[in-house]
């Protein structure tokens, strides 16, 4: 299976929603403390076991996340640590990019999530502790949600409702919004500790999964919200990212700080159907396939990059 | 956009081609209009809003019924200074590492020391206490900084105490800059190397700002990493006992086993309080001494 071995530590890894074999890196010099970034646009050889780099974009400050655009192949939007939102077109040489940057948080942008239903907008979270909305045509925020008490890790919009999304912070709660509420419409005190991660079911939009530094993952219907549906344990440390299959209702995968990547079936009672320790560092970044069911790809401090198919090891090549 | 395809969007999402899941949603129904429009629309929209990075943890908006207070961020000892821009702000310079634990206990300990690292205060940054001179600013204008800091700290880094480089340290007003007329004042040194200087001081923070954010989402590995080292250094001190009784022993010098020790004994033969290797037996001492009708212990120490 494919391994990319880059300069810096990972942070980030996601699929391109347009050519199975393309997919993004966000990664970040010193382990994302002090230090430039770069984000790796990567191809899979198809056939080989190989990956190539195709283009590479330099950053000043660390790359937190980064998302592809889901209205344009070759458009892809990376959270910075310096507060800014930079706007990248492979398709460009380095030098021309990016395309557009946007200096409006006041801390790092931690996380990045394109509407995959209107396809015109994206959400972006900091430790500012707000979540902000942006359209590709705007030249400045649409709206700023200031209601987090603690650094917002993730904000995440609904695979069904172009309008609605969620948002995890460290103030221990996971809330949900509608771009056109004044507000949130629901605040879900989800952990007892800070929550790293939250990702909607994307065949029930009313179910949605949160990681939380308490090691658990939990699973909520934001229809009764008083109780999880599902409590996950099986890491040992804390839980960095969550993220829904794309394919089965009832799979998710997530990385923690103990290194591990795990599969899940929430439904059953062994959860835990999946462990792979393939890294060697804190796993960091994870994200599974849109358009190949069962591709997986993870990357953490180890500075590696592995995409792999479900069921198989990762390392083996 | 300058973008190579601008084609009609990514293709469809496997749950797309599924239909919706049964029974009513908690959702509005979604708009069929842009979301940029949508927002607009429904009058929330607020293009381009700035964050401010100080003291979000106010905010009216505020409603959420917390399980835990809310640790301070570290970013929040506030490089003023360089928030605003003026060099020789040594506000800012003293936030930025720093220091509030050590800061604000000290209060006027920057200024008497001068110390910009160390002194500062302003991890509450509510009103701060001690701030400090930039560089020996010495006896009563040095103190300067300590006043204006505390200025400083809600003002917002109009307070500077500018410290020149002979440990004069000049406290202006809350309001006051650097007066180029003032003949107590040399002038200051080039812009260049001070907000070079801060930019530094701002890379700290960052540094320290991502190192806290770091440990406090690895608690538990944090705890571990810390107990492993004591649990070593325990372990070290050990084995460096029972090193140096070797040597002795091989030295001719015989050290009585810890075991053997006879402790000196209080009445009823209890140990006594404050015995090193009684104590645990003194806490417990009497309730087991107690239905024996005293010297329950009298054997403990095989003698």
């Amino acid at each position: 299976m494919p391994v990319f071995k880059a300069p810096f530590n990972g942070y980030s890894v996601k699929f391109s929603p347009f050519y199975e074999s393309r997919l993004a890196v966000a990664t970040a010099q010193n382990f994302g403390i002090l230090g430039n970034g770069r984000i790796h646009v990567l191809e899979l050889a198809p056939g080989a076991p190989g990956v190539t780099e195709s283009v590479a974009f330099d950053t000043a400050d660390a790359v937190y996340d980064v998302c592809w655009s889901e209205s344009h192949d070759s458009v892809l939007i990376a959270a910075i640590g310096d507060g800014s939102v930079k706007i990248y077109d492979t398709a460009l040489p380095p030098p021309s990019n990016p395309i557009r940057s946007f200096q409006e948080h006041a801390r790092e942008v931690h996380s990045v999530d394109y509407n995959p239903t209107r396809r015109d907008s994206f959400l972006t979270a900091s430790w500012d502790d707000t979540v902000k909305l942006w359209a590709m045509d705007r030249p400045a925020s649409i709206r700023t949600f200031k209601e987090h008490a603690y650094c917002v890790y993730q904000a995440v919009w609904n695979p069904k409702h172009g309008d609605v999304f969620a948002s995890a912070s460290g103030d221990c709660t996971l809330r949900i919004w509608d771009v056109r509420e004044p507000g949130s419409t629901m605040i879900i005190p989800a952990h007892d500790f800070e929550i790293l991660s939250c990702d909607w079911n994307k065949y029930d939009d009313c179910i949605l999964a949160t990681s939380s530094v308490d090691k658990t993952i939990k699973v909520w219907d934001v229809r009764s919200y008083r109780a999880p549906l599902a409590v996950l344990n099986g890491h040992g440390y804390a839980v960095r990212k969550v993220k829904f299959s794309p394919h089965r209702r009832n799979l998710m995968a997530s990385c923690s700080y103990d290194m591990t990547v795990c599969l899940w079936d929430y439904m059953v009672e062994d959860a835990l159907v999946g462990r792979y320790d393939h890294h060697t560092e804190f796993a960091v970044g994870i994200d599974m396939s849109v358009l190949v069911e069962g591709l997986m790809a993870s990357t953490g401090w180890d500075e590696l990059v592995y995409i792999w198919q479900q069921g198989m090891d990762p390392r083996a090549s | 956009m300058a973008t190579s395809q601008p084609s009609g969007g990514s293709p469809p999402k496997p749950w797309e081609q599924e239909g919706n899941t049964s029974g009513p949603k908690p959702f509005r129904p979604p708009s069929n209009t842009s979301t940029a429009d949508s927002v607009e629309a429904s009058g929330t929209a607020n293009p381009g809003e700035l964050v401010p990075s100080v003291n979000r943890t106010n905010t009216a908006a505020n409603m959420n019924a917390l399980s835990r207070p809310v640790p301070t961020r570290p970013w929040e000892q506030q490089n003023y200074g360089s928030t605003y821009g003026g060099y020789g702000s040594n506000l800012g310079v003293n936030s930025g590492y720093g220091s509030g634990t050590y800061g604000s206990a000290l209060g006027g300990y920057g200024s008497s020391y001068g110390g910009g690292m160390y002194g500062g205060s302003s991890m509450y940054n509510r009103g701060g206490y001690g701030g400090g001179g930039l560089y020996g600013s010495s006896g009563m204008y040095g103190g300067g900084g300590m006043y204006n800091s505390s200025f400083g700290g809600t003002m917002g880094g109009y307070g500077m105490g500018m410290g020149t480089g002979m440990g004069m340290g000049m406290g202006m007003g809350p309001y006051g800059g650097q007066d180029p007329n003032d003949p107590f004042n040399e002038p200051p040194s080039p812009p260049g190397f001070w907000i070079s200087f801060l930019r530094v001081m701002q890379g700290a923070v960052n540094f320290f700002g991502r190192v806290a954010m770091l440990i406090d989402q690895n608690t538990q590995a944090f705890h571990m990493f810390m107990s492993a080292l004591l649990q070593l250094f325990d372990r070290g001190g050990m084995l460096y006992g029972e090193l140096a009784r070797f040597v002795l022993r091989m030295l001719g010098i015989r050290t009585k086993p810890r075991k053997m020790q006879q402790p000196p004994q209080g009445p009823n033969g209890l140990p006594l309080p404050h015995q090193p290797h009684g104590n645990q037996n003194y806490i417990e001492g009497p309730k087991a001494a107690a239905p024996g009708g005293g010297g329950g212990w009298d054997n403990v120490w095989g003698n």
